[in-house]
């Protein structure tokens, strides 16, 4: 540490941070939230003084959409608790989802009480600050200025998150610790999701482990944790979530992770008292609220289902976070209590608030429906059911994820209907020939539904059809017909239009073409359109990463070129070491 | 707290009429400040007593404030692992320039100076919300005890991170040294910090103080007489 440098003033007005740093904040756009007009006066004021010119207040979430809508705000300072309607948090979340906010808005988010929210961890929308009142100009010049340094710091690392390029941005990490002391801690905690992004859990190890050398903070323990979690480790993964809430009760993220533990040790109740915990400390999560009744659902609890199914939908209202599941949830409970009138309701609500959004949700609906009227014992009812989903799937090409297409096939192997299960259990093993797991999920149904021999030699002729199909790809490859190579997984793509193995192959063997034969942005573009589809089945796989990355450093340079150089200096990267080959089975 | 669904319901309550009454607070200082300004002596002379009453209004509305914000931190278990307890890097200049900034209309209505030694880059990590608030609090009583001058120095010793606020009063009186001594040697001795006037303050400065913990060691809070004026000394260490 250097010599402590005596400041000693004639008079208390002066500050001790260097003028340098001080941004203008005069020609900025402000948006003021809060319910109570005394207050939002006083920020305005505060604001003025700082030379601040344009001031737009809500009294309301509603309202502070309706102004975020039509007006870019450079700084938004938005009370947590506004009354009725949206809270602060769900002011924020939508504002993020539907883009109403630049990534350079600062958000300063306000409460009267230090707030459980600013703990939880890792809520997926976080404020750039929590301010506590009063608020006076002192104090919220000192955070925004720091919040805008921040944002400066990390501006090259999100535009590469925001381009999926995650091996970029944390190399960008990097270099920023290099010359950034104060945001040390925060770089590498964004380094360390960027490798669990990037499915390399062992780096992100790395980098908790450095945190905690340094200080024991319990996001770096709740990481280590997960790392344990992914790795199947569930016992010691529990220890450590268990460790983290009795350090701070208020980490809410590790409950939701301890849950999961317990759910994959097959303790179902378990998990569902500990999520009963969280939810109770923090009832606004309509995520939260999702998998507590789904679990009470499975666990035939279902007066706690209910109330949790209702609790989402109610705080779903307000929230761009709203999911169907709780609908469709709430229909099964119905069901077992033997209402099946008010689970059509529940349905019908479904498709009409989230047709939109949500294209599957009216085979979604149809299933619940038949599942409904299954569980009730009236079968006449649910064969008609069984029968409308097998016209529908004959209607469209388009096949639901993977747990709803196993949820449909056993629904219809159970009511009688017999052709459309085989063929979506097809589709599904054809597009997870190397995911024994999954295809052992499969046989059970095919046993289920008394076709144990059938399915077997189904499952064993659909796998070989699909490792033929890939391998012939990857022969061409391999022999140097780079053009016929491409063409082939272009058609084998067509095929079998979500086999991630077979989409991570092609666009391996795309970027193997624009490394050879020059780049060519009609191949790129295919290339990237692969790769987000196979990142949207299933995040954060480590080929998706590198193949990212490759594809980037591909692209002829651009205006934001000097950050990219920086980063490869700073970490002296080996991407060229890193290029695979094309993987055949 | 129990989790029983009543004392849900009785914390929600209480939390949000704490809402409402710190915005009353926050507007009444915001103002006071505002106006204390806008009428100082030099600016807009003849004022004189009704400044100097108004500058004493905003001292005991910060101490309402303080006070309001520690029984909720306490209530909220501050000292305990039920609290949001949220530590941060953070350089000491951004530390100095909030207390500052809270105390600035304040020292200046009562024409008290106020010195600051600190290495304005020097990081340290701490809750930073709880450290304003005690910091804050020990200078609006020192501004209260006063002469003429207080300072707020912070350095580096040994691996702590030692923050004194220091003035020229009288000093603190011995009843508050002892109960300091006693809530410093680690016997069950909290009490006597509370059957004091200023006891909830430097109560709760000293769970502040016990939440920063670091390899086995935890903060603690000292009181003296004496130092660089001669006056009372409020000295927080944090590992």
């Amino acid at each position: 540490m250097n010599a402590a440098a005596p400041i000693a003033t004639s008079t208390p007005l002066l500050s001790v941070t260097p003028a340098v740093d001080q941004i203008d904040w005069a020609d900025k756009n402000y948006l003021v939230v809060d319910d109570f007009v005394g207050v939002r006066q006083l920020l305005r004021e505060s604001l003025r003084s700082l030379g601040a010119k344009n001031i737009d207040q809500a009294s309301s979430g509603g309202e502070a959409m309706g102004l975020l809508a039509r007006v870019r705000y450079d700084v938004v300072l938005c009370d947590y608790n506004l009354g009725d309607g949206k809270n602060g948090q769900q002011v924020l979340e939508e504002a993020r989802v539907r883009n109403l906010v630049n990534p350079s808005t600062v958000w300063l988010m306000v409460s009267a009480e230090k707030s459980v929210e600013s703990v939880m961890g890792a809520a997926e929308h976080q404020p750039d600050a929590y301010l506590i009142k009063p608020i006076t100009e002192g104090v919220l010049l000192t955070r925004l200025n720091r919040v805008w340094h921040k944002k400066q710091v990390f501006r090259m690392i999100d535009q590469a998150c925001a381009e999926k390029d995650y091996l970029r941005a944390a190399k960008l990490c990097d270099a920023q610790i290099e010359v950034s002391k104060i945001h040390e801690l925060d770089l590498l905690r964004m380094k360390a999701r960027l490798m669990e992004r990037s499915g390399q859990p062992t780096r992100a190890r790395e980098v908790y482990e450095r945190v905690l050398e340094q200080r024991e903070y319990q996001w770096a323990r709740a990481g280590l944790a997960k790392i344990r979690l992914a790795n199947g480790e569930f016992e010691q993964a529990r220890q450590a979530f268990q460790g983290v809430i009795a350090e701070n009760r208020y980490y809410i993220d590790a409950y939701d992770q301890l849950a999961l533990s317990f759910q994959h040790m097959g303790k179902l109740d378990e998990a569902c008292a500990i999520l009963e915990r969280a939810a109770k400390l923090s009832p606004n999560s309509v995520i939260r609220q999702r998998n507590l009744g789904n679990l009470a659902l499975k666990l035939g609890n279902m007066q706690m289902a209910e109330k949790a199914f209702r609790k989402c939908i109610a705080i779903g209202e307000y929230s761009i976070m709203k999911t169907p599941d709780a609908y469709l949830g709430l229909a099964r409970v119905c069901g077992q209590k033997n209402d099946p009138k008010e689970a059509l309701q529940l349905l019908l609500l479904a498709q009409r608030e989230f047709g939109h959004e949500h294209p599957d949700i009216g085979l979604r609906a149809k299933i619940t429906e038949g599942l409904v009227y299954h569980e009730s014992g009236d079968y006449r009812r649910a064969r008609k059911a069984g029968d409308e989903l097998e016209a529908m799937l004959k209607a469209s090409a388009e096949r639901p994820d993977i747990p709803t297409c196993l949820e449909l096939a056993t629904l219809l192997f159970a009511v009688g209907v017999k052709d459309a299960p085989v063929e979506l259990l097809c589709y599904v093993i054809r597009n997870n020939h190397d995911n024994p797991l999954l295809l052992d999920e499969v046989q059970k149904i095919f046993d289920k539904a008394r076709m144990q021999e059938e399915g077997m030699a189904m499952i064993r002729a659909l796998k070989k059809e699909a490792a033929d199909l890939m391998n012939q790809g990857v022969l061409l490859w391999k022999t140097g017909k780079l053009a016929d190579a491409v063409d082939w997984m272009r058609n084998a793509r067509k095929l079998v239009p979500n086999n991630q193995r077979i989409l991570f192959n092609a666009a391996q063997i795309m970027v193997s073409c624009l490394q050879q034969q020059g780049y060519d942005a009609a191949l790129a573009a295919e290339a990237y359109e692969i790769l987000h589809h196979v990142d949207h089945l299933l995040p954060g796989q480590q080929r998706f990463a590198q193949l990212m990355e490759q594809l980037a450093q591909l692209q002829p340079a651009q205006e934001d070129a000097a950050g990219r150089e920086d980063a490869d200096g700073a970490s002296a990267g080996s991407a060229s070491a890193r290029t695979e080959a094309p993987s055949a089975r | 707290m129990d989790d029983t669904p009543n004392a849900h319901e009785l914390s929600l309550f209480l939390a949000s009429t704490a809402h409402d009454m710190k915005n009353s607070i926050s507007v009444l200082s915001g103002t006071l400040e505002r106006l204390l300004v806008a009428q100082s002596p030099e600016s807009s002379p003849g004022t004189g007593h009704a400044y100097t009453q108004m500058a004493h209004m905003l001292y005991q509305t910060k101490r309402l404030n303080d006070n309001l914000m520690q029984l909720l931190a306490l209530y909220k278990q501050v000292g305990k692992p039920a609290y949001p307890f949220d530590m941060q890097p953070l350089e000491l200049g951004q530390l100095v320039d909030q207390v500052v900034a809270l105390e600035r209309v304040l020292l200046q209505s009562r024409g008290i100076q106020l010195e600051l030694d600190c290495d304005p880059g020097l990081i340290w990590h701490l809750d930073e919300d709880l450290i304003v608030g005690v910091l804050s609090h020990a200078i609006n009583n020192a501004i209260h005890y006063t002469c003429d001058r207080v300072c707020l120095a912070i350095r580096e010793t040994d691996g702590w991170l030692e923050l004194r606020v220091e003035d020229n009063g009288p000093g603190y009186p011995p009843s508050l040294l002892r109960a300091g001594e006693i809530a410093t040697s680690g016997t069950a001795g909290g009490v006597n910090f509370l059957t004091n006037s200023a006891g909830l303050g430097l109560y709760f400065s000293s769970e502040v103080a016990k939440m920063h913990r670091h390899r086995g060691r935890h903060g603690a809070l000292r009181l003296e007489n004496g130092g660089r004026y001669g006056g009372g000394c409020f000295i927080l260490r944090l590992p």
